[in-house]
């Protein structure tokens, strides 16, 4: 009787430890368990807005080279030297004259007098050889050298310049190099249109990569979605918290391209001499909103699609997806 | 006379898959009354989950009608086809669809947020439901933490705390070995006793047999509809023929 009792009693207590393991072993489960899918959700977050980020950022680099490449044009066509040479009777009031109506146009960005005995200076500099006294005398004429606005440097306002500063008495002959500036025009309006194609294509490729990445994240989600659905959630109900997490993801991404753009900006201008990218800081700022708004638009439409595709799946499609 | 809650006359629903249209449901005509517990059979492609969704107001017909407690649903936009679905319907699905980061609890209530109840009632009411289904000791259980049958038994306290008119079971038993099945067949026949109507779709023969009416789709029409002479129960499950 005694010995059945105590081996009740035994039994009684292994299985009450058998219990309290087995509550243990799950509550360590379930702990880690909740622990790698907090690490799981954190690291899907993390991806989702360094795909983002990267994107954007690529898209800021594109942006700063449109802005870049208008700017590198600028200084080619500024460049453009129009040579107008002078009689040999022109004095010097007069010339000096010439050189202040010159700069009262607009075409017209900065002009630089060259006398005689500099171009024979600087010829001779170039031949190596004493010309002027192998000759007997100089036979270089006096000029002045204009530079124009980028905006005037094209084949049509140039003959329109010559045409006018043919007329001055003083001026001689006028050179300048037709066929580089229609080559220089050519080039430009050819790299422009690259420009264009290439910026299409890479915020079609950017849009498509946001928007494959969300899709992605709410792919994850897509049974809640269902199950929230079933309850009686309305569509728009399922979709906000989505489209706010969207646009707080595409925020976040757009905020830390524009920190790595304007990082990145600023150690090329360090490392390069005769780069200018802060120069023009309201077209920067520009920049940098216009990648805020493409963050947030790209992520807010990527969602709104990505979460309407799965409200429109039946239940049990969700598996083939 | 029994009260009808739904009917469906002419019933249709054609899809397109690329240039063809796939007729799935072929003038359907169908009443189901109050407190009926009625299975839904038919093989693959007989068209009984194009009619369970329809049914479910989880999508609407190409043609037909469809009333549910006297309302004509077919053609209602989105947002009340959402209100019909939590006041009117109470869905039990073979993949349980619990939200895996909420308790017990919190996924019962689920339904009683969308409807706007505050969060005394919804605590009280998914309690109580949940005691009802017997699992008031794993309230705060998340998914994981709980077997395949006290996740389905989650499943159908959810379905049950709006006080339905019908409570939709798409193979609510396709994910359980066969002791849990008759427990959750068991549950649904208590609910059944209790008043509620509910409607089984399933292609399982003995499943089939717990329900009071047997309706067979075949081809997207309905080609038996009886009465079930031989009902199972779980103290005495009858086999399949």
């Amino acid at each position: 009787m005694a010995v059945s009792f105590l081996q009740e009693k035994c039994i009684e207590f292994i299985h009450t430890v058998f219990l309290l393991l087995l509550h243990l072993q799950q509550g360590i489960m379930t702990n880690r368990e909740e622990k790698i899918i907090g690490r799981r959700l954190k690291t899907s977050y993390i991806t989702t807005v360094a795909s983002i980020t990267l994107v954007l950022f690529v898209l800021g680099l594109l942006g700063v080279t449109i802005l870049f490449t208008r700017q590198l044009s600028d200084h080619v066509k500024e460049n453009i030297e129009f040579t107008i040479f002078l009689h040999n009777s022109a004095g010097l009031p007069e010339i000096t004259g010439l050189q202040q109506s010159l700069e009262a146009m607009d075409a017209v960005k900065s002009t630089e007098y060259i006398s005689k005995e500099q171009a024979a200076e600087e010829l001779m500099e170039e031949l190596g050889e004493d010309f002027v006294e192998f000759l007997g005398y100089n036979p270089l004429s006096s000029a002045v050298i204009a530079r124009l606005n980028a905006s005037h440097a094209n084949p049509d306002s140039l003959a329109v310049f010559e045409e006018v500063v043919s007329k001055n008495s003083i001026v001689a002959e006028v050179d300048y190099q037709k066929d580089l500036v229609q080559l220089v025009n050519d080039n430009i309006r050819r790299i422009g249109f690259g420009m264009l194609i290439f910026s299409t294509l890479l915020v079609m490729i950017a849009s498509a990569l946001i928007n494959n990445t969300i899709r992605l994240s709410v792919f994850s989600k897509r049974f809640l979605i269902k199950s929230m659905q079933l309850v009686g959630a309305t569509q728009s109900f399922i979709r906000k918290p989505f489209i706010k997490k969207g646009l707080l993801q595409g925020f976040l991404s757009a905020i830390i391209s524009n920190i790595l753009l304007v990082i990145f900006l600023y150690t090329l201008e360090r490392k390069v001499p005769g780069l200018f990218l802060f120069d023009d800081l309201t077209l920067l700022s520009a920049l940098l909103l216009i990648v805020i708004f493409l963050g947030l638009i790209i992520s807010w439409i990527s969602t709104y699609f990505a979460v309407r595709k799965y409200l429109n799946v039946k239940t049990d499609s969700l598996y083939y997806y | 006379m029994q009260e009808e809650i739904i009917r469906i006359q002419g019933l249709s629903k054609h899809y397109k898959v690329g240039m063809e249209v796939v007729k799935a449901l072929r003038g359907v005509d169908l009443s189901i009354y109050r407190n009926e517990y009625v299975a839904l059979m038919g093989p693959s492609g007989s068209g009984k989950s194009t009619l369970m969704n329809i049914l479910g107001c989880l999508d609407t017909p190409t043609s037909g009608s469809y009333y549910l407690n006297g309302k004509d649903v077919s053609k209602l936009p989105d947002n009340e086809l959402a209100e019909i679905r939590n006041r009117e319907i109470g869905f039990v699905f073979q993949t349980f669809n619990l939200l895996p980061r909420s308790t017990a609890l919190d996924n019962v209530a689920l339904p009683l947020i969308y409807a706007g109840q505050n969060k005394f009632i919804r605590r009280e009411r998914a309690l109580k439901v949940l005691d009802q289904v017997g699992l008031s000791d794993r309230t705060h259980h998340r998914p994981n933490e709980l077997s395949g049958g006290q996740r389905q038994r989650v499943a159908v306290a959810r379905a049950l705390i709006n006080n339905p008119s019908i409570i939709l079971a798409d193979e609510p038993t396709g994910n359980l070995d066969s002791k849990t099945s008759i427990e959750i067949m068991g549950l649904l026949q208590d609910i059944h006793a209790a008043g509620n109507t509910i409607i089984l779709v399933t292609h399982e023969e003995d499943i089939a047999l717990h329900a009071h009416r047997i309706v067979r789709l075949l081809d997207g029409e309905v080609s038996y509809d009886q009465v079930n002479e031989s009902i199972a129960t779980i103290e005495q499950p009858t086999q399949a023929s």
